[in-house]
């Protein structure tokens, strides 16, 4: 109770300072909103429902594309894990891949597909896909042999042995890949969507600008951080906990 | 005859060296023997577990389960193993069921035969337990349960009991002669205690320190029930006990070397 107390007034007293400064008026108006007029555009945004379709269409496209990486890179990290061939040969060659942060993939998606849909699923698939199947390789390669050698002898093969062992086994990991390929497809997704009238958050953000609209752009980014943060913490947060809890890893 | 192994050799390599571990091993199991093969610690008996098992290739020999050969692990093999090897993802329930649902049985048939499972290892009120919330103990009754539930042909026990406490340990051998004389499972037995070999056995297989080889076969008939610490059983453990003296100076002599 007093903690949540004591950060309600943390930020309360952000408002004030911000508030404070805008008073001040060291920038135009145009360039520094007052908090207020930013909870208006806010509140017009939802009213009119423009970030309602804004987060509608956003959130569409981010569950196609991490839906893709999500199959895409448990299916090749389990390929990874489980065949030393792969792992020595694809293996270097994602790591390498993964370390190319995903807006670099753009000119190559662009070229490749234009400047539509397309072009921003390539990319937001890029940018989680590789973590998911890294994390997968990850989670197969550590599972304990006790489990696949009790899994052997009670009779489990081929794709029953993966959809019941194999993959729950590798849970914890992947969920943690899963966390971080989200974050990455998230910024890959809002990166795309400025790039022409893509309708979603992020070109709202890029309207905001088009318009001088500062109290937009402040608003739109709000509305983005609030939607990763929720997912972050709610989707990811809730697996992550119903994982613990199962494993016992609370206890620790 | 259930089981049949024809002279299977094994050898490991440890540390660039070539060991022996198992040299020769023939032996017969029959239809509803509780067999326990006994040795110091090194002689291969968990090896020979594992090569029945299926989890391992013997280098010459074969395993014949009744009549074919052993080639890769399967459920009419199962294993328990001294580590308990349940699956912290799934309920107590989920993993007794596990076997089943990999033999494709159907979802209600296979509720209730693992809930019949967890009663004959009186867990019946812990079904929806994950198993990190289990005692060693349990864990193992657990593990017995799922194993159980299989209905192998043979239920081969790699030292199952021997990392829990001497209370659990002992109330466990209980148990588990009371379910072999319901269920009549072939069972291969592998310890180093010969107490519990003794007591549970109808064979005890006797294996020298390395490389391993069967020993004594010897016949344990005393009736069952059994009790731990009758005079027959003390006599029958102590004439083993000093069969096995001379194989455990030896490896001792071999470490002591080695270090």
């Amino acid at each position: 109770m007093r903690s949540a107390f004591r950060v309600i007034c943390f930020y309360l007293i952000l408002l004030l300072i911000w508030e404070g400064i805008f008073r001040l008026h060291l920038w135009p108006a145009f360039l520094f909103p007052s908090p207020l007029q930013v909870f208006e555009t806010l509140a017009n945004g939802f009213y009119d429902k423009s970030f309602l379709i804004g987060i509608g269409i956003s959130m569409e496209r981010i569950l196609l594309g991490f839906g893709i990486s999500l199959v895409l890179g448990i299916v090749v990290g389990f390929c990874i894990g489980s065949f030393q061939i792969l792992d020595g040969t694809i293996g270097p060659l994602l790591n390498g891949l993964r370390s190319l942060p995903s807006i670099c993939w753009f000119p190559l998606g662009l070229l490749w597909f234009g400047l539509n849909e397309n072009a921003i699923n390539f990319v937001v698939i890029m940018g989680a896909a590789f973590c998911i199947t890294l994390a997968t390789d990850d989670g197969v390669k550590n599972i304990s042999p006790i489990y696949l050698r009790a899994a052997s002898t009670m009779g489990a093969k081929g794709l029953k042995r993966f959809w019941y062992v194999i993959l729950p086994a590798a849970l914890p990991s992947i969920i943690t890949g899963m966390k971080l390929g989200w974050s990455f497809a998230w910024r890959s997704l809002m990166a795309g969507e400025m790039l022409y009238v893509s309708l979603g958050l992020g070109h709202l953000l890029m309207m905001g600008r088009e318009l001088n609209d500062i109290s937009q752009m402040f608003a739109v980014m709000l509305v983005i951080m609030a939607l990763g943060l929720l997912v972050d913490k709610v989707v990811f947060g809730l697996m992550e906990r119903e994982m613990r809890i199962r494993w016992g890893l609370n206890a620790l | 005859m259930k089981l049949n192994i024809q002279g299977v050799s094994k050898t490991f390599l440890a540390r660039k060296n070539r060991v022996l571990a198992l040299e020769d091993i023939s032996l017969d199991v029959k239809q509803g023997e509780f067999v326990c093969l006994i040795g110091p610690s090194g002689c291969g008996k968990s090896t020979l577990l594992n090569i029945i098992a299926g989890l391992i290739h013997p280098e010459r020999g074969t395993v014949l389960m009744d009549g074919h050969p052993v080639t890769e692990p399967g459920p009419d093999r199962v294993v328990m193993f001294q580590d308990h090897a349940l699956f912290p993802w799934l309920t107590v329930l989920g993993n007794v069921e596990f076997g089943m649902k990999m033999k494709g049985v159907p979802r209600d048939k296979r509720r209730a035969l693992a809930l019949e499972f967890l009663r004959m290892v009186h867990l019946s009120s812990f079904q929806h337990a994950y198993t990190h919330e289990l005692s060693g103990g349990m864990k193992q009754r657990v593990a017995l349960a799922r194993a159980l539930a299989i209905n192998p042909d043979i239920l081969l026990m790699d030292e199952p009991f021997c990392s829990l406490d001497a209370q659990s340990r002992e109330i466990l051998q209980v148990e588990l002669q009371e379910i072999w004389s319901l269920t009549r499972k072939t069972i291969v037995f592998v310890t180093h205690n010969v107490r519990e070999a003794v007591y549970l056995g109808n064979r005890v297989i006797v294996m020298s320190a390395r490389p391993g080889r069967i020993k004594q076969d010897i016949t344990i008939d005393l009736p069952r029930p059994r009790r731990m610490g009758s005079l027959e059983m003390i006599k029958v453990t102590n004439s083993i006990m000093q069969e096995l003296r001379g194989e455990i100076e030896t490896v001792l002599k071999e470490e002591l070397h080695d270090a």
